[in-house]
């Protein structure tokens, strides 16, 4: 028998990220994102990291959302939307997501993840922390570089050469 | 000429006194005390004097004065005393509600006005509880093209998350409600529902002015997070923590507002942007928008707002003072609890009155809480003052000011703090103690 904790919030994770594809209001549709994201945090809790549930709410919950909130709010969505009303795309795409979880499953189920049992302590956040700074800092400064680039691209990719500065932007 | 009761009698007014009496202690009989004792097998009961207290003994128990106190003391240590009362909601809830007396008053006489005068006999001094029976007893309108379940649950849910903010705040040595070990990641991450929140509810109300109000918010939110985050890492480098107990337990020698000023100010600012105070309250702007996202609002769902922002307001002075001013550290001003009070009892004439289980708070947590109380009061009037002092800013003044200054103040904070570490001065194996 399964931890019901672990059944409760399996259920709403794959339920409202179902609910975040199929509902027609897109307020509503994001609402259930954070529902899904919510519940990975829930997962990560289970599994005895907080560091990284609690890093999930903030930065997807927190901000990802909150993104995704404000673009829906600020775009209309007929401009960007067209409705295809498809019934065949519509079971094609869940038979398609069905095919690749069955084989997904399958292949971790089989690579003997289930028989792994162990009674080490988490690994601490620090121990990450220090790998990251020293043994890793490559890898750590091509994230930072990478992130730096796409920071300075949108930037640029955002200025508009319209508008005249006309002054009054003195502050 | 009208009378208010015209056809009153003063023996039908006795008589329907006793009969709610009578009803009164019927209903008691026969559902309230089967209730009590049927919730009291639930809980999980102490053992006082060595005896395990049943429910059978919990009523006459509490009758006797001697097992009065161990009970009490007993229910203390339980965590929904602490969830609702002490360092919990009940506390937070009683400084808010000073906070909004307070600001009033503070406010009028800063413009030389007289501030609520009239409810109660001394200075208006039960206008709140006034302001909050006519809230009660209003009509909560929903506007009707309004997207009503998010329209009702975002009041709720924002009460939620400010006394989920609080329940992180540590008071005195010992009293939090959760001790995480990773209490300030936690507390950004609370942080973070609060413009999901904001925006939700502007969106849901279905008007304009909210509308307008809530994307402000959300701007100016979103964008304060960041220089907040890095203004506070400073101390964490220092401290090498994230339990606000273990933070606030490392200043015991000096606050670190003494090495990171810089922090402090940052951190001071961008608080006063999330609490959406007067420099920065563009998303409430009342000349422009006329109240922004609290406009359809009415009745008690603006009360819980109110409620909300209030303990937000008080969660941020109090991180502040477990961050920088040092938490619940001070001179030890409480006198020791008496001992012959323990010994011998309390000698009136000839009766001698012994009362077991007496000290019922530590010398330390009455003397931390008195401290924590007195610096978190501080740093609300410095809160509450920029309000009579500072006129609104723009928001593109109020977004350069959060893009270019304070973040790059906040680095300048974190180099500082990192200076200290790596010059020995502070941080473990420093030269200063901790």
């Amino acid at each position: 028998m399964a931890d019901p904790v672990f059944v409760a919030l399996a259920v709403v994770t794959i339920g409202s990220a179902v609910a975040a594809l199929e509902l027609r209001s897109l307020v509503y549709g994001s609402i259930a994102l954070m529902g899904a994201l919510g519940g990975i945090a829930g997962l990560f809790l289970l599994l005895d990291a907080t560091f990284v549930a609690l890093f999930q709410l903030a930065v997807y919950v927190g901000s990802i959302a909150v993104l995704i909130l404000f673009t829906v709010m600020l775009v209309k969505r007929e401009l960007i939307f067209k409705k295809i009303e498809d019934k065949r795309r519509k079971f094609a795409g869940v038979a398609l997501m069905l095919v690749t979880m069955v084989a997904l499953g399958a292949i971790f189920i089989d690579s003997g993840i289930k028989d792994i049992t162990t009674d080490e302590p988490p690994v601490d956040f620090r121990e990450i922390g220090s790998d990251f700074v020293t043994y890793y800092w490559p890898a750590l400064i091509l994230m930072g570089l990478i992130l730096a680039g796409s920071v300075t691209g949108a930037l640029v990719l955002a200025r508009r050469e319209d508008i005249e500065e006309n002054g009054q932007r003195t502050s | 000429m009208s009378v208010i009761a015209p056809d009153f009698r003063l023996s039908s007014f006795i008589r329907s006194i006793f009969d709610n009496a009578f009803w009164a202690l019927l209903l008691a009989n026969l559902a309230g005390i089967p209730a009590i004792m049927m919730v009291l097998f639930y809980i999980e009961m102490p053992v006082i004097d060595g005896e395990l207290l049943t429910p059978f003994l919990a009523f006459s128990w509490l009758a006797d004065p001697s097992r009065t106190l161990p009970i009490v003391h007993a229910f203390m240590a339980t965590d929904l005393f602490r969830v609702v009362a002490f360092p919990g909601f009940g506390f937070a809830a009683l400084i808010a509600a000073a906070t909004i007396f307070v600001e009033r008053k503070m406010l009028a006489k800063l413009q030389l006005r007289v501030g609520p005068f009239y409810c109660g006999k001394i200075e208006g001094i039960l206008q709140l509880m006034g302001d909050g029976l006519k809230l009660i007893s209003k009509e909560i309108i929903i506007p009707a093209k309004a997207d009503k379940p998010i329209f009702w649950v975002a009041p709720v849910i924002f009460v939620a998350t400010a006394a989920a903010f609080v329940a992180l705040i540590p008071v005195a040595p010992g009293w939090v409600v959760a001790d995480v070990d990773l209490g300030l990641i936690a507390v950004f991450a609370v942080i973070g529902f609060f413009p999901i929140i904001t925006i939700l509810s502007a969106w849901s109300a279905n008007s304009k002015f909210p509308f307008i109000g809530g994307i402000r918010a959300l701007f100016q939110m979103v964008s304060f997070e960041i220089p907040l985050i890095l203004s506070l890492l400073g101390v964490v480098i220092l401290t090498g923590t994230l339990n606000l107990s273990e933070i606030a337990a490392s200043q015991s020698s000096f606050p670190w507002i003494v090495f990171l000023p810089i922090g402090a100010i940052v951190f001071f600012t961008t608080m006063l942007a999330e609490l959406e105070r007067i420099p920065f309250d563009l998303p409430e702007a009342e000349s422009e928008i006329v109240a922004g996202w609290l406009t359809e609002f009415s009745g008690m769902m603006y009360g819980l707002v109110q409620l909300g922002t209030y303990l937000k307001l008080y969660a941020f002075a109090a991180l502040f003072v477990v961050l920088f001013l040092g938490g619940w550290h001070g001179p030890m001003v409480v006198p020791p609890f008496p001992e012959e009070i323990l010994l011998d009892g309390i000698v009136m004439g000839p009766v001698t009155a012994k009362i077991p289980g007496l000290p019922l708070f530590t010398q330390e947590m009455i003397n931390g809480t008195f401290w924590f109380v007195l610096k978190t009061v501080g740093v609300i009037f410095f809160i509450l003052l920029p309000r009579g002092v500072f006129p609104r800013i723009r928001i593109d003044m109020l977004l350069n000011l959060g893009w270019s200054k304070l973040i790059g103040l906040a680095f300048v904070n974190i180099f500082i703090a990192l200076g200290l570490l790596y010059a020995g001065v502070l941080g473990p194996g420093g030269m200063l103690p901790q």
